[in-house]
């Protein structure tokens, strides 16, 4: 059961990987860095990618279904156990002319607000299969 | 850049600078809480105003209480709470580390708040949760001085922090998220941020901060700041004093209006 070191640790071996955290998007908190930050401040690249973390897992419209649903809630109504749990946004990627910028949202089974920011090299990085190993250390961050 | 890093850091406790600097081990008291040290660095910390690992843990239904007791009866003793927790597979690694540094972050950020009293140190305490992840007591105090500059860039009203949580209705057209609904609905007009904390099993400054959001959204009412005491002799007519609170969503509409017409 692999913790945060080891997690983005495995992230930064991906090729062209050239930055890692694991940032909570609710504060701007990064709880683990690896490499390098584009800025050369990982606190600062934390709170912005934060921002924009914060922003896909909120807004109504990449949540259509789910939160019409849960607008439907009779008033009162006690949500069930972890109903605000995972955001229902998988991933994000930013594409810049230099580089990719992956950002794989969290689950855990408490109330949570965690992300994983792997910053990739446009020439030597592999956006699908970095796509495809976050989605992997993410889930192995839960794993028991 | 952030302010914190181009101005000289004022230290946020001296006593746990110096600590650190001597590679202490022990617990750091305040009044709003306790600050657990291992050869310096922060392993765990504590606060009466945030809602522990225990019931973050246990809140959202991930784990049962029955284990997390059964955790501290089995392991606390020996102060390997945490460990027992992972080993007999209630909770995944990563999880933990997660919940705790979440849970270490909401306390200091408490603890070391201003006016928190005087510090004692107790030399070689421990806590039975045990050792799961340190974090330097620098980055401590710079995370829990950012945090304080966080609310008020938000919006600048602690009154908001302590006061009890009123919903507003939304505007229309506005969009309330499925996070903001879940503490719209449990805000019942009594609860304070700190009381929905705990009901919501989310760290404490997090409610903070969704109630600063909220209130600057216009989605939950501001309180009144106490009124400044009347200026014998220079009374001013009724209709400048007898003002209502802005109608914040109704400004901000205004606002985004105006820039949009420009």
């Amino acid at each position: 059961m692999p913790g945060i070191d080891e997690c983005l640790l495995e992230a930064m071996a991906l090729p062209g990987a050239r930055g890692a955290a694991l940032v909570d998007w609710s504060s701007g908190l990064a709880l683990g860095t690896a490499g390098d930050s584009p800025v050369g401040d990982h606190e600062t690249t934390a709170a912005e990618t934060a921002e924009l973390a914060r922003a896909a897992a909120e807004y109504e419209s990449f949540a259509p279904g789910e939160s019409r649903a849960e607008a439907a809630c009779a008033p009162g109504a006690e949500p069930g156990p972890g109903a605000a749990a995972g955001p229902p946004v998988e991933d994000l990627i930013v594409t810049t002319r230099t580089g990719y910028h992956v950002l794989r949202f969290v689950e855990t089974s408490f109330d949570s607000s965690v992300f994983l920011h792997l910053w990739l090299d446009r020439a030597d990085g592999n956006l699908a299969l970095a796509r495809h190993r976050l989605r992997t250390l993410a889930e192995g961050l839960v794993l028991r | 850049m952030t302010a914190a890093t181009a101005t000289p850091a004022t230290a946020v406790s001296p006593l746990l600078t110096r600590l650190a600097a001597e590679r202490a081990t022990g617990a750091l008291l305040r009044d709003r809480g306790t600050l657990f040290l291992e050869h310096g660095r922060v392993v765990h910390a504590e606060s009466p105003s945030t809602p522990g690992l225990g019931v973050l843990l246990t809140t959202g239904g991930g784990l049962a209480p029955e284990r997390w007791n059964e955790a501290i009866d089995q392991a606390g003793a020996r102060r390997q709470v945490a460990r027992f927790l992972v080993d007999s597979g209630g909770l995944a690694g990563g999880e933990l580390e997660i919940c705790q540094l979440a849970a270490i972050f909401d306390a200091a950020f408490f603890a070391l708040s201003p006016g928190s009293g005087p510090s004692r140190f107790r030399r070689g305490a421990t806590h039975w949760i045990g050792s799961v992840r340190s974090v330097p007591a620098a980055a401590v105090e710079r995370e829990t001085r950012r945090r304080r500059e966080l609310l008020d860039a938000v919006w600048p009203y602690p009154r908001l922090d302590t006061a009890p949580v009123v919903p507003r209705p939304a505007a229309p057209g506005q969009t309330v998220t499925a996070r903001q609904r879940l503490l719209l609905r449990h805000a019942d007009g009594v609860r304070t941020p700190a009381d929905l904390a705990w009901v919501l099993g989310r760290p404490a400054f997090h409610t903070l901060l969704d109630v600063r959001r909220l209130a600057a959204a216009g989605l939950v009412e501001t309180p009144h700041e106490p009124a400044p005491a009347p200026v014998a002799g220079a009374s001013l007519p009724d209709w400048m004093t007898q003002t209502q609170t802005p109608d914040v969503a109704l400004l901000r509409r205004l606002r985004d209006a105006l820039e949009a017409s420009l």
